[in-house]
């Protein structure tokens, strides 16, 4: 059986013991495992398709790098999404690009650049007009989040997008538990604030 | 319950908490309309949040990490990998493959334990043929010193003797070393410009 199809049968923790023994083939599982969810949380955080696929990449070559590092206690990927975290994070403080357009890049020059670079959130298997509805709920939501701060935010697409218990979540992002819960509580209510004229 | 539920005690029950304290609120939902309706829309939001979808990363993502990675192959693992990529994947044909390597070693084995028994033949064998390499060796020196810098060179260097032999062959190494790093050098210089 070829390796990269034993490698995915495998637990994080096990590709990761065999990525610090220098099996090239495990980095690679460790990247297809995880390119999706975190480059959509960094996505999500700034907006900005191009931005968001270097600081993944930043992230992957820094755990990547540093796999000698990983503690198998640890949930693998709440290691390294505390690094996409952090790096985000930092990136938004350098920036102070703290609310965002869900209409495409800031830093697109041209109305070209803004269409290529915007959100665009589409349903699968629906009817057209469920789709309509269901595109515009869809940019609703991600026009919210966006305007949410960064720490609600990070803490709210852990919670509900990436399924994380509150518990990983505080260990993500080096919070107390309480401030996680209250994050998220503050995010959910603002989300619902802000999506009030959708439901009524 | 006599009052509405608590934004945290809506929590508690959108995030599913078990236990003795939610079994009262979950009494009042269940009477009280507008806390009711509070909670389905705390669920609705819930539910779009988890609809999410996870974007696509551009098709060399991968590759492009992969760049920036520095692999550290233990030898080991490399010689592992090598021989790995020689077996077979078929069944019938690694089986082949197997007792193929298991004959080759049946012969170099018995070929070791014949040369064993009859140490004394290899031994002078194996002393001849040094010997004959030395001498081969030392003549072809001896005629590149000649043709490179003349007879004179020559007599010299069969006067000087091994340790002569030696020091030329060492300050042609250490020639030869500054020369490729002079190289490199100035090859680097280059690229930088």
């Amino acid at each position: 059986m070829p390796l990269s199809l034993e490698l995915s049968n495998l637990p994080d923790a096990d590709v990761a013991a065999l990525a610090r023994g220098g099996r090239e083939a495990a980095f690679h599982e460790l990247v297809r495992r995880y390119e999706r969810p975190v480059f959509s949380l960094i996505y999500r955080m700034v907006r900005d398709r191009e931005l968001a696929e270097d600081l993944a990449q930043d992230t992957f070559v820094k755990v990547l790098n540093h796999i000698d590092r990983y503690r198998p206690e640890f949930k693998f990927s709440s290691w390294l999404f505390k690094i996409a975290n952090n790096l985000t994070i930092d990136y938004l403080r350098k920036r102070r690009l703290d609310t965002v357009s869900i209409d495409g890049s800031p830093h697109a020059a041209t109305a070209a650049e803004k269409e290529a670079t915007s959100f665009d959130v589409s349903a699968r298997g629906e009817s057209p007009l469920d789709e309509i509805e269901s595109r515009e709920l869809g940019g609703a939501i991600e026009q919210a989040i966006a305007k949410l701060r960064p720490e609600y935010r990070a803490c709210i697409l852990l919670r509900h997008v990436e399924d994380r218990s509150y518990e990983e979540i505080a260990a993500t992002l080096d919070l107390p538990l309480g401030t996680v819960k209250t994050y998220i509580h503050r995010a959910r209510h603002e989300l619902r604030e802000a999506l009030g004229h959708l439901r009524s | 319950m006599n009052r509405h539920l608590l934004p945290e005690e809506i929590d508690q029950l959108l995030d599913g908490e078990v236990g003795f304290g939610t079994a009262p609120l979950k009494q009042h939902v269940r009477t009280c309309a507008e806390c009711g309706a509070e909670l389905e829309s705390a669920r609705a939001l819930v539910g779009q949040l988890e609809q999410l979808p996870h974007f696509a990363v551009s098709p060399r993502f991968s590759e492009q990490v992969m760049e920036r990675v520095h692999v550290f192959v233990p030898w080991h693992v490399a010689l592992a990998d090598s021989v790995r990529a020689f077996v077979p994947r078929q069944r019938r044909w690694r089986t082949a493959a197997w007792a193929g390597v298991g004959t080759l070693a049946s012969l170099v084995l018995i070929a070791v334990l014949w040369v064993a028994t009859r140490l004394d033949a290899t031994l002078f064998v194996l002393e001849l043929g040094v010997e004959r390499v030395r001498a081969a060796g030392a003549w072809a020196f001896s005629n590149l010193v000649v043709s490179l810098f003349g007879d004179t060179a020559g007599q010299a260097l069969s006067a000087s003797g091994p340790a002569g032999i030696v020091a030329v062959l060492l300050i042609t190494l250490l020639t030869a070393l500054l020369a490729v790093g002079a190289l490199r050098m100035v090859v680097a210089g280059a690229r930088r410009r």
